[in-house]
């Protein structure tokens, strides 16, 4: 984990426990650089939004300390932190207008009125809310008030923003306009962004790097590729897209690599994490990456199954295989014209690359993702 | 619907019935007001009240009262009272709302104290208050009065407000503080404004219940200078009823028409207030 | 980082210790909230009671002022008059009475339980003070009133005894001490268990004919249209909010002998001028007018609990089959008792400490407990009786209040 000093916010083993016994934040040590947008991901109950509740201020950690530009934060109550912040339900004050919402961070640092005027101006035309500047919040729709409450967040520019789960209440079409709003807004402006959600493809669509919160603890933090394509433990790989997951024993390890038994069958995966001959694996495989193969030379896995079940989406196929020993493989048979082949009942021969399985120690994982 | 002879007399009668009932309800507060216009000294319907005739009707009984030295004082202390009674109760109930709003401990036992006063028979509080008055001399004192009303209003400021905080969204605050707002200012301009009506509703049955208050206020008053309204209506009653307390309950039904109607309004304005949004059809490109 | 994860963890020592400070300074902030409206009633509301409460009990004139006589007594039989001590003790008391000027308020005291006697210690111990005997004390007290030698006048003395005691409580029930024991108080003087009885009478009607009145009004409220409803409703407001003082004066208006519905009935011809109908000052108008101001506070809990029942239940069990009143008998009424019983309960509540009405226009035999309370602390003067009367009721009004509670949820008050 990187704990720069340099960095601008910086967690730094921070713990938070409310009932004094148990801890809902076990040891989080985070740097975050500037300009830059991580996005913590977790179930709810991870400690992710707890640890941003934190970082605002309205929450105190009971061990660690929290800095951001190398100062201090732990007595800084949070109407002195200078953080931009969007709420999952907005928030936004109900009795005052649009323009008077935007402007209140800037009454606050009793700015003079006419610069307050220019600035709730500009913001409201960036975010082209302009015309319903005397309009109320209870007037408008869920994406303009998202759209309102972001302005409100960034009109005193703020160099690190918070936002917590903001896009959960609207629906898909326009979560994902906003999604795309919001990176450009992060761009355009510069600003550091730590970003809650619950939504992995959210979290990498915009995020530069991603932390995977589960139980208190940060189980994964890296570039949104990474996280997807190189899970290092098995809740992050189940969380993360949509993985299948075989349980099995290693039979040997070799560098890099390692054999692992499934019932029958030995597949060769990339070994991740310690792991030695006779231990517990789970192995997670991404759907996308198994193809069906009429050659058992073509991958160096090629296992032997039969189509349990078959839907039709579209642009995909998606077949869910049983294997030998009982345990089932998901894969996408993608939709390229011709006739599509397999049906259900059908065996088959599923075929993937070592370095796409990956073996990781077993921790109590359910079955298939 | 199929509605037989027998279910329709049954609930034409039903109808009559309710109707009836709610005669019966208005019917004390409705006769008052023709009666206090009435030119004799009766306090029933003369002949040529019955038949319309003008002369049978005059405001003499309200020139009456705006004339008679010793009502327009009950009206002054009425006032008086109700006032800083009211400002008393609406203070110590709201900052004792706020307060309930925090983690306490034996928080039932404090609710049930602040609460005890409407609840308690007022024959025994009115008693009790006039034995511990008249021992420090608060007996026949406008400091008295304000005291043992505000006791008496206080309950409803820290229901009503109590109401209005717990459809008060808390994020609301922690919105306020994170854009830099110290916290005093977040409740000036966020708090107070949203509970507002719920404070003002209080303070309206605050003010009803003093400018009401008969029980205490007999122990209390015992000299006609300290007299309020419905004191003073009392000694009407009871001595000598002279039609010019007609007069005075119909300026009084007329009050509590207007506040009636006031209630309605805030009720209509805490509504609005609720800080929970409202969330319209979402329109993708806008 | 997976053997992070993998270990135990539970929070550091101080950490319990962090989060209960941070409690405390919450809790801090709220205490300090409530402190002036919390002080306030200490002084306004607590203060009064508790004095009640020791009203009640406290008892000390006799204990104080007749001290060697009341520790004579203890060794008296109980029946006949006492020995020469105790006459020679109750000599020195009220010698000692006389010059601290006790003596008054003593003999007051001992009036109430025993007619007579308070002339009967006035006069001994002026007599005393002036020209005391030297001897034969039981003698020379019998011979200057014969009260002295009976049984009831000692038995008075011997019962107030003790500064604190249950006595008035007694009292307020109608029961007395003797020397058997305890016992109720001769017929004619009943007046407390009687007034106790005519008032839960009385709530009882009244809350019964709200209910019988009440539940169909609040029906035909809440299933009618909007704008009819909107006019019925403003006529159950308006009555509710008007002042108690304004109603009553209403009803005298109505009521009486030679008010508005009596000219209406010989008017009528229903009856002759000579035989009006007595209608107030009485049981009947106390009824009367309880019953109108009661019935707003039965009504509109009652109507927002109707309110709430979806007209879907009834459509569907007259879809089922169900003829339409035992649709509502079945269906709709239990739905509605809820509330039927909680407004019942409260109009109960309220009706039984009522004042006002009753003594505006309840006449003799429309008096409630409240009224002989205020009797008490503003005429007779017995404040200790006024005291234990008023804990009684107070007692009965607490406890119908906790079974309200629990019956109905803690939202009674948000009107």
């Amino acid at each position: 984990m990187n704990t720069d000093t340099r960095a601008f916010v910086n967690f730094h083993e921070v713990q938070k426990s409310y009932d004094g016994s148990s801890l809902v934040v076990k040891s989080l040590s985070l740097a975050i650089s500037k300009g830059e947008f991580l996005t913590m991901l977790g179930p709810s109950g991870s400690g992710k939004t707890t640890s941003l509740m934190m970082l605002a201020g309205f929450e105190r950690p009971t061990g660690g300390k929290i800095t951001v530009a190398g100062r201090d934060l732990t007595n800084l109550p949070p109407h002195r932190r200078d953080i931009g912040m969007v709420f999952q339900n907005y928030a936004l004050f109900p009795h005052m207008t649009i323009e008077e919402n935007v402007a209140f961070p800037l009454a606050a640092r009793k700015l003079p009125k006419p610069e307050i005027a220019t600035r709730v101006k500009g913001a409201l035309d960036r975010i082209r809310m302009g015309a319903f500047a005397h309009r109320r919040p209870a007037q408008l729709s869920g994406g303009q008030q998202q759209r309102v409450a972001l302005a409100r967040a960034l009109v005193f520019e703020p160099s690190l923003v918070l936002m917590d789960e903001p896009l959960g209440a609207l629906d898909k079409q326009l979560r994902e306009h906003m999604q795309m709003e919001i990176k450009h807004l992060h761009e355009e402006l510069g600003l550091t962004v730590v970003y809650v959600t619950h939504d992995q493809d959210e979290a990498l669509a915009m995020s530069d790097r991603v932390a995977v919160f589960n139980n208190g603890i940060i189980e994964q933090v890296g570039p949104a590729r990474a996280i997807y394509e190189s899970p290092e433990t098995a809740f992050v790989s189940s969380f993360v897209g949509e993985n299948n997951h075989l349980s099995g024993v290693v039979s040997s390890v070799a560098g890099d690599l390692c054999t692992v038994t499934i019932g029958e069958v030995n597949i060769v995966c990339l070994a991740v994490g310690s792991l030695k001959s006779g231990d517990q694996a789970v192995v997670s495989l991404r759907p996308e990456r198994v193809s069906l193969v009429h050659d058992s030379d073509v991958y160096a896995n090629s296992v032997k199954a039969f189509a349990k079940e078959v839907v039709y989406f579209g642009d995909h196929l998606r077949l869910s295989c049983q294997l030998e020993d009982g345990q089932t493989v998901t894969m996408k048979q993608p939709n390229r014209g011709g006739i599509l082949q397999t049906s259900v009942g059908q065996n088959v021969l599923l075929g993937w690359q070592a370095t796409d399985a990956r073996a990781l120690p077993f921790e109590g994982v359910p079955g298939n993702g | 619907m199929y509605v037989s002879a027998i279910e329709k007399a049954w609930s034409i009668l039903f109808r009559i019935t309710c109707w009836a009932i709610l005669v019966f309800l208005i019917l004390p507060i409705f006769v008052i007001v023709p009666l206090s216009f009435n030119v004799e000294p009766y306090f029933t319907f003369t002949r040529g009240m019955l038949h319309f005739q003008s002369e049978a009707f005059s405001t003499r009984w309200y020139e009456a009262f705006v004339s008679d030295a010793g009502w327009m004082l009950a009206v002054s202390n009425s006032f008086v009272v109700g006032i800083f009674s009211t400002l008393l109760a609406t203070a110590l109930g709201t900052l004792a709302a706020l307060g309930l709003n925090k983690p306490l401990p034996m928080r039932s036992m404090i609710v049930s104290l602040l609460l005890a006063p409407m609840i308690v028979p007022i024959i025994v509080l009115s008693a009790g208050t006039y034995f511990v008055f008249a021992k420090v001399g608060l007996v026949d004192s406008y400091l008295g009065l304000v005291l043992a009303h505000a006791t008496l209003g206080l309950p409803f400021v820290v229901v009503t407000v109590l109401a209005s905080l717990s459809n008060f969204d808390q994020g609301l605050v922690r919105a306020g503080l994170i854009s830099g707002a110290h916290p005093t200012m977040v409740f000036r301009r966020i708090t107070l404004p949203l509970i507002a009506p719920g404070v003002l509703s209080g303070a309206a049955l605050a003010f009803v219940t003093s400018f009401d208050e008969a029980v205490i206020t007999l122990f209390l008053s015992p000299s006609p200078g300290y007299y309020t309204v419905p004191r003073k209506m009392w000694s009407g009653l009871r001595e000598q009823i002279s039609p010019t307390i007609l007069a005075v309950a119909t300026i009084w039904i007329a009050l509590s028409l207007v506040l009636m109607i006031l209630m309605g309004v805030l009720r209509r304005q805490s509504a609005k207030r609720s800080a929970k949004p409202v969330r319209l059809r979402e329109a993708p490109a806008s | 980082m997976a053997d992070v994860a993998a270990a135990v963890y539970a929070a550091p020592e101080n950490t319990a210790r962090q989060v209960a400070r941070s409690r405390r300074i919450e809790m801090r902030k709220g205490l300090l909230l409530l402190a002036p409206a919390l002080l306030f009633l200490c002084f306004t509301f607590l203060l009064p009671l508790g004095y009640i409460v020791r009203l009640s009990v406290y008892d000390p004139t006799v204990h104080d002022g007749l001290p060697r006589t009341v520790e004579a007594l203890q060794s008296w039989s109980g029946s006949g008059a006492p020995d020469e001590q105790t006459f020679l003790a109750l000599a020195n008391d009220l010698i000692d009475a006389r010059n601290a000027a006790t003596i008054g308020a003593i003999a007051n005291r001992l009036n109430v339980e025993a007619a007579g006697l308070r002339s009967a210690f006035t006069s001994a111990a002026r007599r005393l003070s002036q020209k005391p005997p030297d001897d034969h004390y039981s003698e020379w007290f019998q011979k200057s009133d014969p009260v002295w030698g009976e049984q009831a006048t000692w038995q008075a003395i011997n019962q107030l005894r003790s500064a604190i005691s249950a006595n008035y409580y007694l009292a307020a029930v109608d029961l007395r001490r003797s020397a058997s024991g305890i016992e109720l108080a001769p017929e004619e003087n009943r007046i407390h268990t009687t007034l106790f009885a005519r008032t839960f009478l009385v709530a009882f009607s009244v809350t019964a004919l709200c209910i019988i009145l009440g539940y169909p009004v609040a029906y035909l409220i809440a299933t009618s249209s909007k704008l009819v409803g909107s006019i019925m409703i403003v006529l159950v407001l308006l009555p509710f909010w008007t002042s108690l003082l304004v109603r009553t004066t209403g009803w005298i208006v109505l009521l009486q002998s030679q008010g508005v519905l009596n000219d209406l009935f010989v008017y009528l011809g229903i009856i002759s001028d000579e035989n009006r109908v007595r209608m107030i000052y009485n049981l009947a108008g106390t009824l009367i007018a309880m019953t109108h101001i009661l019935l707003p506070f039965f009504i509109l809990p009652l109507y927002s609990v109707m309110v709430s029942i979806p007209p879907l239940y009834m459509r569907a069990a007259q879809s089922l089959g169900a003829h339409r009143f035992y649709a509502f008998w079945r269906v709709y009424f239990p739905n509605t008792l809820s509330g039927v019983g909680s407004g019942a309960l409260l109009a109960f509540i309220l009706a039984v400490g009522y004042y006002i009405t009753p003594a505006l226009v309840g006449g003799q035999s429309g008096q409630m407990i409240s009224n002989i309370i205020a009797f008490h602390v503003q005429s007779s003067l017995n404040w200790g009786l006024a005291a234990a009367l008023g804990m009684i009721l107070l007692s009965v009004v607490l406890i119908l209040y906790a079974v309200y509670h629990r019956y109905s949820g803690a939202n009674y008050l948000v009107n």
